[in-house]
């Protein structure tokens, strides 16, 4: 008995002395750059790679795309350090990632780089496709028999977007009730958390309508809806307007502010120096045109917030944010 | 013809690659018919055909006059034991009594095979012979009209099968019950069996009562599956007063038999090989023959021939002796016999066999297919 | 041949005393020990770890929350449901492909358990195209039995059961191909009819092994999160909860629940394990 007890200390003991001697996490040779990404930056940020890749052939980008929440939360709560974070909604960066009573300063400053709005893919399949158009698409999404998908507020800006353009459709169309219509097409069964369920779902026909970026409809090829830049939060200029529509979320109220992609690079980035020539091509002239070409409006110049804490090297790419 | 109890005719099947063509047995009441062959040689796939298990090609069986050929399993009234008995390990010995026929009291059958203390055991702690009669007890319980045992007794040693056999014979003939009994072992046979039926490849290569095909097998693979050890190729001299002679190598054996022609195969059991000492008399060198049968009826014959031991092995309660007559003749010798002749490798004997005892059979295999030994 | 067993003994015992190495019988025991502690260290330690990052006052809040406990009772509630689908569908699979053999056998079995190799995003997406609105299973569901699969328990299931069958059925054609067939060609002789036999004979004698199978089922299905996040958001298990309590709060929240969870799991397989072994039924391996 004696005997098996100690093969059993020994080997465990083993065991740990292994993962602890293991540990540094798996870094290569070549310095890899980490970029933590919103999902929906997938296609121009894979562009920009192969750009980058051309001009510094000795760096290897490694990029992750998930809910700009989530990927906020593997920093702060997971303790992560990409060398880059972009995000679908400038608001994040502030909310989870600047210095609070709370918690330490995981960055200072952020620069919104490109614009985008929401909208409604559908496919040809879709119920009464022929028919809808931008001028009647608020009464056809508001029948009955539409399905309507949309991603979770609580946990996803876009959820909560949607939900800020429904209610400034209701007051820009003067139809009462019609934001309550349109989401009662959009129940919780037709909530997911992840562009693929979405897509996959439109894809297969199991919604009708999908509310969704401007620009993943562009880059996945389906048709949408052009709505007006009053709804839509795709224009900077209109940020009064867009705040006084309030999402309730769980995890309180949300007003409306334009969709603004903005990038930051985290203190405690392994790379900084590498992270500033990243987000030097994507504030320049090819990143701008890479986001166009993607179905984004770039900001030209980015607007910056903490300005004054940006990287040196970046300062004169981005203009101060402007005052809403 | 009398209406026998169990009659199969023309049973044919075919599965996989495997075919049963034309098996045909009868019986009749409280017989016990010994389906004997080697592995492969399909007498399973035979008992489970009478029992209803495969799709037949062609062929009846009749129970009691019933035609069951058609019937399932569950409606055949036939009851089926196996190696080790099938007792159903889950359940106790009472279980497994009562498991056919809801209402029968198990504890007076398990009673009256005088295991009635055993009712709540279950089959892992019961001896074998204590299995086989719970098993019993069960197959009677479900009042079957014929009996089948496939190879019950193939994990147990010698003693337990003789103990087991035994019982067996008396509980079969006191039911009055018909029974099949597959086995590879020539001993159950012997011990057990009312008739003979003897399978090769599918088919059924001799059948009939058990002294018959004991004494006489029709060929040398029945020979060889009855355990025959000495099945040696000779030519056939002539025959003359009753006498056929053989040759086999250089020796010249004499057979009570019936006139045969050419090449032959001859059978000589090792239990009726016995070994003499060489006496003063016989000063002839090996491999000479020397023959002695008295003139006038009634007598026997004798094979006298010089041999030299080559091998000595013990198969328990007897040794077996491979003697060099100019040809391998395996004998069976005791212990007794060994320590008087003061058998050692090497040493003369004189083998001894009875003209009655030297069977030929037309010129066949010489190395039986079934196993040796037991 | 007598054996001197006097000679023999006191060699032994001193070898003991002398507290020598012991001889090579032991070996393979402590052998396998060495490695299978290394396997339990690695499964124990960051269960231990997980159990340990909730503070007593976190779970308790969690326990207080209704949806937490909503998730965790769907989860439950759907995870039966799939046992006793793989159950009613999956065992009598299991007694042909050991019972019967047929052409394409090989191919069959090999194909029930891909569902294991199929990333489960995927495996979703899959089972979506199958049973949505559109899909061809999904419309005559729908037109017929008003049977949705989309963000219902009916679609829950079908994920689960998508990934967690393959246990049952593997397990349960282990346990069959253990009763010997004999057993089943005697109890036929008995008297009883085919599911007589196999209701009598077959199943308790598999009954170990079957069980087994239904425990890696439910524990498979309960812990599923791809293919159902795909098919069910709303109403949301436990794993889409709690990975939701990870974005909205973070992983305190999300392990509080994950702990509680795991918590409920345990004693519903200990519960499980005792209504296995208990009968007194031997091993499933007929003689």
């Amino acid at each position: 008995m004696r005997e098996w007890a100690k093969a059993t200390v020994i080997a465990a003991g083993l065991f740990v002395a292994a993962l602890g001697g293991g540990a540094p996490a798996a870094t290569q040779s070549p310095t890899a750059l980490t970029i933590f990404a919103a999902g929906t930056l997938a296609g121009p940020f894979r562009a920009l790679d192969a750009a980058f890749a051309t001009a510094y052939p000795n760096i290897v980008v490694r990029p992750e795309f998930a809910g700009s929440v989530a990927m906020a939360k593997r920093i702060t709560e997971l303790h992560q350090r990409p060398d880059l974070l972009a995000v679908a909604d400038f608001r994040v960066i502030p909310k989870y990632l600047f210095g609070a009573a709370d918690r330490p300063a995981y960055a200072d400053w952020y620069a919104g780089f490109a614009r985008n709005a929401i909208t409604f893919t559908y496919t040809d399949a879709s119920k009464f496709a022929a028919i809808v158009t931008p001028a009647n698409w608020y009464a056809i999404l508001a029948r009955p028999g539409v399905e309507i998908g949309r991603s979770n507020p609580d946990t996803d800006p876009s959820g909560y977007q949607t939900l800020q353009m429904l209610q400034l459709a209701e007051r820009y169309y003067r139809r009462p009730g019609l934001a309550q219509k349109i989401l009662a097409n959009a129940p919780p069964k037709n909530m997911r958390d992840t562009e693929t369920a979405l897509l996959s779902a439109l894809q297969l026909g199991e919604i009708d309508y999908l509310a969704i970026y401007r620009s993943d409809a562009i880059q996945h090829h389906l048709k949408h809806l052009a709505l007006p830049g009053a709804i839509d939060l795709g224009d900077p200029k209109l940020a009064k307007l867009y705040g006084t529509a309030v999402a309730q979320t769980k995890n309180g109220a949300v007003k409306g502010v334009p969709i603004i992609y903005a990038v930051t690079i985290p203190n405690n980035a392994p790379h900084p120096d590498w992270a500033q020539k990243y987000v030097a091509l994507l504030l320049g002239a090819q990143g701008r045109k890479i986001m166009r070409e993607s179905g984004f409006a770039p900001l030209a110049p980015a607007a910056a917030a903490g300005r004054d804490k940006m990287p040196a090297s970046l300062r004169p790419l981005a203009a101060a944010w402007p005052s809403m | 013809m009398s209406e026998a109890a169990v009659l199969v005719r023309d049973l044919s099947l075919r599965l996989g690659s495997f075919e049963l063509r034309n098996v045909g047995l009868s019986l009749d009441r409280g017989e016990i018919l010994v389906l004997l062959g080697a592995n492969g040689a399909g007498k399973s796939v035979s008992l489970e055909a009478i029992a209803g298990f495969h799709r037949l090609r062609g062929g009846r069986i009749l129970i009691h006059g019933r035609d069951v050929t058609g019937l399932p399993p569950e409606r055949r009234r036939v009851s089926l034991l196996f190696q080790n008995f099938g007792l159903f390990p889950h359940l106790t010995a009472a279980q497994n009594v009562a498991f056919g026929r809801r209402g029968a009291d198990p504890s007076r059958l398990l009673a009256r095979f005088g295991v009635a203390h055993l009712a709540a055991a279950r089959p892992d702690n019961l001896s074998p012979g204590q299995k086989q009669r719970v098993a019993l007890a069960r197959a009677l319980a479900a009042r079957p009209d014929l009996f089948l045992f496939d190879e019950p007794f193939s994990a147990l040693d010698a003693p337990t099968r003789d103990l087991l056999r035994g019982e067996l014979r008396s509980f079969v003939r006191e039911a009055g019950v018909p029974a099949i009994f597959v086995t590879h072992d020539r001993t159950d046979a012997e011990g057990l069996a009312d008739k003979i039926a003897v399978m090769d490849k599918g088919r059924i290569i001799q059948t009939g009562e058990a002294a018959d095909v004991l004494c006489r097998p029709a060929d040398t693979v029945v020979a060889g599956l009855l355990g025959v050890e000495n099945i040696l190729p000779g030519r056939c001299l002539g025959r003359a007063n009753g006498i056929l002679h053989v040759a086999i190598g250089d020796a010249v054996l004499a057979a009570r038999t019936a006139a045969a022609k050419g090449a032959v195969s001859v059978c000589i059991r090792a239990e009726d090989v016995a070994a003499m000492p060489p006496g003063r008399e016989w000063a002839f060198s090996p491999r000479t023959w020397s023959g002695d049968w008295p003139a006038g009826g009634g007598g026997t014959a004798i094979n006298r021939l010089m041999a030299r031991v080559d091998a000595v092995t013990s198969l328990g309660p007897v040794y077996k002796a491979t003697l060099d007559c100019g040809f391998p003749l395996v004998a069976y010798l005791t212990k007794r016999e060994i320590r008087d002749l003061g058998i050692v490798f090497g040493s003369p004997v004189v083998a001894e066999i009875e003209a009655e005892a030297v069977h030929v059979l037309p010129a066949g295999a010489t190395r039986p297919a079934a196993e040796k030994g037991g | 041949m007598a054996v001197d067993v006097s000679v023999a003994l006191p060699r032994r015992t001193e070898k003991a005393a002398r507290g020598r190495a012991p001889d090579r019988s032991r070996t393979l025991p402590l052998v396998f020990w060495f490695f299978g502690s290394a396997l339990a260290a690695f499964v124990a330690i960051p269960l231990l770890g997980l159990a340990a990052m909730p503070s007593g006052a976190a779970l308790l809040q969690v326990a207080m929350d209704a949806s937490v406990r909503q998730a965790i009772g769907l989860s439950l509630e759907a995870s039966f449901l799939t046992v006793a689908l793989s159950a009613l569908l999956g065992v009598p699979l299991a007694y042909v492909l050991a019972r019967l053999s047929f052409p394409g056998k090989g191919f069959l079995a090999a194909l029930l358990d891909l569902p294991l190799a199929v990333p489960h995003p995927v495996a979703g997406i899959a089972l979506l195209s199958v049973f949505g609105r559109r899909g061809v299973l999904g419309m005559p569901a729908a037109a017929l039995f008003g049977l949705r699969f989309w963000g219902t328990l009916a679609g829950i299931v079908a994920a689960m059961l998508f990934v967690a069958a393959p246990y049952t059925v593997s397990a349960a054609r282990i346990g069959f191909e253990s009763v010997d067939p004999r057993l089943e060609k005697v109890a036929r002789t008995l008297g009883l009819g085919p599911w007589r036999t196999f209701w009598r004979v077959t199943l308790p004698l598999s009954r170990r092994s079957i069980m087994t199978g239904f425990v890696l089922t439910y524990a498979r299905a309960i812990s599923e999160f791809g293919a159902v996040a795909i098919l069910a958001y709303y109403p949301m298990t436990a794993p889409v909860k709690v990975y939701e309590l990870f974005l909205r709060f973070g992983l305190g929240e999300a392990a509080a629940m994950a702990v509680l969870l795991l918590i409920v799991c345990l004693a519903l397989f200990i519960l499980f394990r005792r209504l296995v072994s208990g009968g007194g039924a031997p091993a499933g391996i007929g003689r």
